[in-house]
């Protein structure tokens, strides 16, 4: 299995289109964070605004870490489509190019085959998000420097530096495995079709549709909204409320990879019954 | 038997690509497998090779059903089917190698098998860079990747050049003497009686004729031969003039005829009788007059 999965990382890594994930995060992360040194001037005057009645704010409140969580949530919605950029191609890729004539004939299951995709894929998606983490708290804290980590939300959570980034690393970790559920989501798409693009955009319009249903507030959405695979997505968030709430996030968790779980074995049942054609 | 398909059946929609065919590749054997465009010759190739699902029927190789072990049963077995299709990004050795990771082959057959089909000098070169033919012989040493005993190959001469095709065919030649077992499709029906042992012609899904190549062009219905005669325009004007003479040519002192087999003493009688000396008659029946007259004419294969 070892080897079958670094055939796909050295795959994966070939592709021109697995680089677009980095290359995209390298330009934007400096770019935001160059706004924030440069324009910040709104945000620091509404968390003044929310503060100054309970706290006397000295300094900046602007650090590496408040402008990643920010921009963690300003990007929740594009990340899934850089997940699905290289998920989409995972199985599809090698039915269009003709790779399966020669791999599907060699006695090595195709169950052994479809799973080292997926974990393949997941590896992509780990280096991603782990990408994007360290490149935003690492060109922020040169940047912007490091400190106290406030957060508002549902009140107002202060979080010391050295807190901040054990909360912070709780995060990415809890946000890779929801990008997990994307990418196995994008993979069953692969699995049943032989082009990279159809996934992406089955992906996408599911998770499109998700964030519509949650929006939108009609009885009827709010009676399905269980039922739509966006409605974890925000488990990361849990990372910064006090106490953590490590139930909620479990749970949120258990039915994500029960998620990842039924697409996967969609795509098994798939891959296992699909005649090689082309 | 290396390799049977019993009752191998397939359907496209309503449409039966392939109809209760029947195989049997005997051990060291070089089987051509012939059919004309659309006879189902890739569907049951690749039901061979666990690419397609037969929907009645199973293939078994050295005793495992493909059907019950799926890609198990393919142990010891090469392939290339159609055209050779790899990363392009990648170069030829280096596809090799994620092959062999695959199933656990030794990296040194690698050198050898590019070796044997002449891209040790590309090996190291990107496979964009590759003409088709030489794509075409890293497909045939991915299939030697493995040290197979049975060896399927889907028109392995395609993109080739004559010499390429040479190559291959003497290649096949060398493969078959070594032990390994061949079974090969091809539309070139010249280079399939050269190299083959055995042969199975199929149309429309069904198996038409099978069987040893010897026996095969013994028993065709279309009978050719060559008579070497004293007065070939009179042999031709003579014979032409018969209605179970199908076609008839002469040239360089010898007519080459198309005839029924039945009837071939009555007509060196008939030369005879005319005063045209008969000084041999030889069987020319090739493999393109066996195909035709079971297939037809109209077929293109």
């Amino acid at each position: 299995m070892f080897g079958l999965i670094r055939n796909e990382m050295l795959v994966i890594s070939g592709r021109w289109r697995s680089y677009i994930g980095f290359i995209g995060i390298s330009v934007l992360m400096p770019l935001i964070l160059w706004g924030f040194v440069y324009g910040s001037e709104n945000i620091h005057q509404e968390y003044a605004r929310e503060l100054g009645e309970s706290f006397m704010v000295v300094g900046s409140i602007i650090n590496a870490f408040l402008a990643t969580y920010i921009i963690m949530n300003a990007l929740w919605i594009h990340i899934p489509f850089l997940v699905a950029l290289a998920a989409g191609d995972a199985v599809a890729a090698d039915g269009s190019n003709g790779i399966f004539r020669i791999t599907l004939t060699r006695p090595v299951s195709r169950l052994k085959i479809l799973t080292s995709k997926l974990i393949a894929t997941y590896i992509y998606t780990a280096l991603l998000l782990l990408f994007c983490a360290l490149w935003s708290v690492g060109i922020g804290s040169l940047v912007l420097g490091t400190g106290d980590l406030i957060v508002i939300d549902k009140g107002i959570l202060i979080l010391s530096r050295e807190e901040a980034l054990v909360r912070m690393a709780l995060s990415f970790a809890v946000a890779i495995l929801v990008m997990f559920s994307v990418a196995t989501l994008c993979f069953m798409f692969s699995a049943m079709v032989n082009n990279g693009i159809g996934p992406i955009i089955g992906a996408m319009l599911i998770i499109i549709i998700g964030y519509l249903v949650k929006a939108i507030p009609l009885d009827f959405f709010d009676r399905i909204e269980p039922f739509m695979i966006v409605s974890y997505f925000d488990v990361w968030l849990d990372a910064f409320r006090d106490p953590i709430p490590w139930s909620d996030i479990w749970n949120k968790l258990t039915i994500l990879t029960l998620f990842s779980v039924s697409f996967y074995g969609i795509a098994v049942y798939v891959f296992l019954k699909k005649d090689i054609t082309s | 038997m290396i390799l049977e398909a019993k009752n191998l059946t397939k359907f496209y929609g309503l449409r039966k690509a392939v109809d209760g065919l029947h195989l049997e590749i005997p051990q060291g054997s070089v089987y051509g497998f012939l059919g004309p465009n659309g006879s189902g010759k890739s569907t049951t190739i690749r039901m061979m090779t666990a690419l397609i699902s037969p929907d009645e029927g199973e293939v078994v190789i050295k005793g495992k059903s493909v059907n019950q072990f799926g890609n198990e049963a393919l142990n010891g077995v090469g392939a290339l089917i159609e055209r050779a299709d790899f990363h392009k990004h990648l170069s030829g050795r280096t596809n090799l190698e994620m092959l062999a990771r695959m199933d656990g082959t030794n990296f040194d057959r690698i050198d050898y098998v590019l070796e044997r089909t002449g891209l040790s000098q590309r090996g190291d070169d990107k496979v964009k860079t590759y003409s088709q033919g030489m794509k075409q012989r890293l497909g045939i040493a991915q299939a030697l990747l493995s040290n197979p005993e049975l060896l399927i190959l889907d028109e392995p001469t395609n993109g080739l050049d004559p010499s390429g095709m040479k190559e291959v065919r003497d290649l096949i030649g060398e493969l078959s003497a070594e032990g390994i077992t061949i079974f090969v499709s091809s539309h070139l029906l010249d280079e399939v009686q050269k190299i083959c042992t055995h042969a199975a012609i199929i149309h429309l899904g069904r198996l038409i004729t099978s069987g040893e190549m010897d026996t095969l062009l013994k028993d065709s219905e279309l009978f050719v031969t060559e008579i070497r005669v004293s007065d070939a325009a009179k042999t031709t004007e003579l014979l032409s003039s018969l209605d179970w003479v199908f076609h008839c040519e002469s040239s360089n002192g010898s007519v080459k005829v198309n005839m029924d087999k039945a009837r071939i003493s009555y007509a060196v009688k008939l030369l005879v009788e005319s005063g045209v000396e008969v000084s041999a008659v030889i069987p020319r029946t090739s493999l393109e007059e066996v195909f035709l007259s079971k297939i037809g004419s109209g077929s293109p294969i």
